[in-house]
């Protein structure tokens, strides 16, 4: 965890602390989310029981657009898409289908698409979004902090946006001053929400 | 005749010599397996005579080992089969107690998890009691352990191991009434256990298992069953084809004082109790045949000598 700014699990019970600081450590590594994580602070405690997360994530990486991987190239009808990374094909294709309709679009191989379009605007085509990392990557986060919560806690509550995340969880009801703990342990990592 | 559990390891090359050998001296075969080009047997062999067989093994280049857990079926209780618990913890744990020869069975548990909200019902309580042991993997909370043990203990009759993240000297003070094993810092882990510490410390979930059926073992001694186990296994085999057909990896899984059979029960529970063993005497003379709780299998209780006044 030496990629993360700050990193602290707070627990009444040391060994049991020590532990979920593994598990997290783990967990994360394995989704490979310690590179967008800049702070986090995990609040474990058994008799209650409740488990708070609060995190601050690094810059998300701005959406991916078609200039980004291809090159687009307009010769009258015809706007040729040649592919550099194949990564993000199968989400372009899916937008152009339904932009353009799939008669209009043909694929005659791996890296190549042909639409087919009366007076394209290159520049318009170039700039199209085809896929968004943040959203993805806060939906990874959060399951990721359900994997890392123990089992067993079904009452949950989670936010997030504005390079910020929080996931409180428990098994009984949530007590009503949750949002102000949230709060507070926000303000331990020299952060507020 | 003391007969011990071994493990025999070895290539393809002749290996049927050495199952004529421990069949010949008295032994059993409790379980073969052929990987590619290796041989691997569990067997009960008289301890006098595994010089012999290590003797004749030698020039096959077969090793026999001592394994303490072979003849025994262990369940391995896991609190849930998410993914908070698996594939770490719980398999780490059944993977490595086969290695000692141990048929491992894992539990989980439909509502295992959390701390208030943990349950154990009729159907795990009755699998976990066809058991020989039942290894508990807790968490790694003292205060949940405290609070979740006893309502997961309940009903089982089976000597208990419990494993959990506390060190071994909380686990022994939380939980009461004593349970027979404790294996500490054992908990709720998510990377794979390979370093050699933390195989150390499975090597001491199996040490502590061993010591738990070593008393029980002596405890069976006292009153030992009218026929042991392994040979009913083979008077079975004898006689009962349709057991050939069956795929699972041990047919007839051979415990303590008992045995599971992969044959449905209403088919077969009958036949099982007329075969004939020795003597006049019928196997349902010196056990009881009764229908396993996992799938519809058949479980064969053997009654203690003291009950039956027959030894065979």
């Amino acid at each position: 965890m030496e990629a993360v700014e700050y990193f602290e699990v707070e627990c009444p019970e040391k060994t049991g602390g020590d532990y979920y600081r593994r598990i997290a450590d783990v967990v994360l590594l394995d989704h490979n989310l310690i590179r967008v994580i800049k702070k986090l602070h995990i609040f474990i405690d058994p008799t209650v029981p409740l488990f708070i997360a609060v995190g601050v994530t690094k810059k998300i990486p701005r959406v991916i657009r078609i200039t980004d991987f291809a090159d687009v190239l307009v010769k009258e009808q015809k706007v040729t898409i040649s592919i550099g990374d194949e990564t993000y094909l199968a989400p372009l294709l899916k937008i152009l289908w339904e932009r353009y309709g799939k008669e209009n679009v043909e694929q005659p191989d791996r890296f190549t698409i042909v639409l087919t379009m009366e007076n394209a605007d290159m520049r318009a085509i170039e700039e199209l979004p085809v896929y968004d990392p943040s959203e993805s990557i806060y939906k990874d986060l959060i399951y990721a902090l359900q994997v890392i919560q123990p089992e067993g806690f079904k009452v949950r509550r989670q936010y997030y946006g504005k390079e910020k995340f929080y996931l409180v969880a428990s098994e009984d009801t949530l007590p009503e001053n949750i949002e102000e703990m949230v709060k507070e342990k926000f303000s331990l990592m020299g952060e507020h929400l | 005749m003391n007969l011990v559990p071994v493990t025999y390891k070895g290539g393809i090359y002749r290996h049927d010599e050495i199952i004529d050998l421990i069949e010949d001296l008295g032994g059993y075969i409790i379980q073969k397996h052929l990987i590619a080009q290796e041989v691997v047997l569990q067997a009960l062999v008289p301890k006098e005579d595994i010089p012999l067989i290590a003797s004749i093994a030698k020039p096959l280049m077969g090793e026999i080992i001592p394994s303490p857990l072979v003849g025994t079926e262990i369940a391995v209780v896991s609190m849930s089969l998410e993914i908070h618990h698996l594939p770490h913890a719980s398999c780490d744990v059944a993977e490595y107690i086969r290695r000692f020869g141990a048929k491992s069975n894992m539990v989980g548990l439909a509502r295992g998890f959390g701390k208030r909200i943990a349950q154990l019902n009729d159907e795990e309580r009755d699998v976990i009691n066809e058991h020989d042991l039942a290894v508990y993997l807790l968490g790694d909370f003292e205060a949940c352990i405290k609070q979740k043990f006893p309502v997961l203990r309940r009903g089982i009759e089976i000597p208990i191991v419990v494993c959990g993240g506390p060190s071994r000297e909380t686990l022994e003070k939380i939980i009461d009434p004593p349970v027979d094993g404790y294996v500490g810092n054992v908990g709720r882990f998510m990377h794979r256990t390979k370093e050699s510490e933390e195989l150390a410390k499975l090597d001491e979930v199996v040490d502590e298992i061993t010591r738990v059926l070593d008393r029980k073992r002596d405890e069976i001694a006292k009153d030992p069953p009218s026929v042991s186990p392994a040979r009913l296994m083979d008077v079975i085999n004898e006689h009962v084809n349709e057991i050939h057909d069956v795929l699972s990896p041990t047919p007839i899984t051979v415990q303590m004082t008992g045995l599971r059979v992969k044959l449905p029960y209403d088919t077969f529970a009958l036949v099982l109790k007329d075969i004939p063993l020795e003597g006049g005497v019928t196997i349902g003379e010196v056990t009881d045949i009764v229908p396993s709780r996992m799938r519809d299998y058949i479980l064969v209780r053997i009654r203690p000598f003291s009950e039956t006044n027959i030894m065979v």
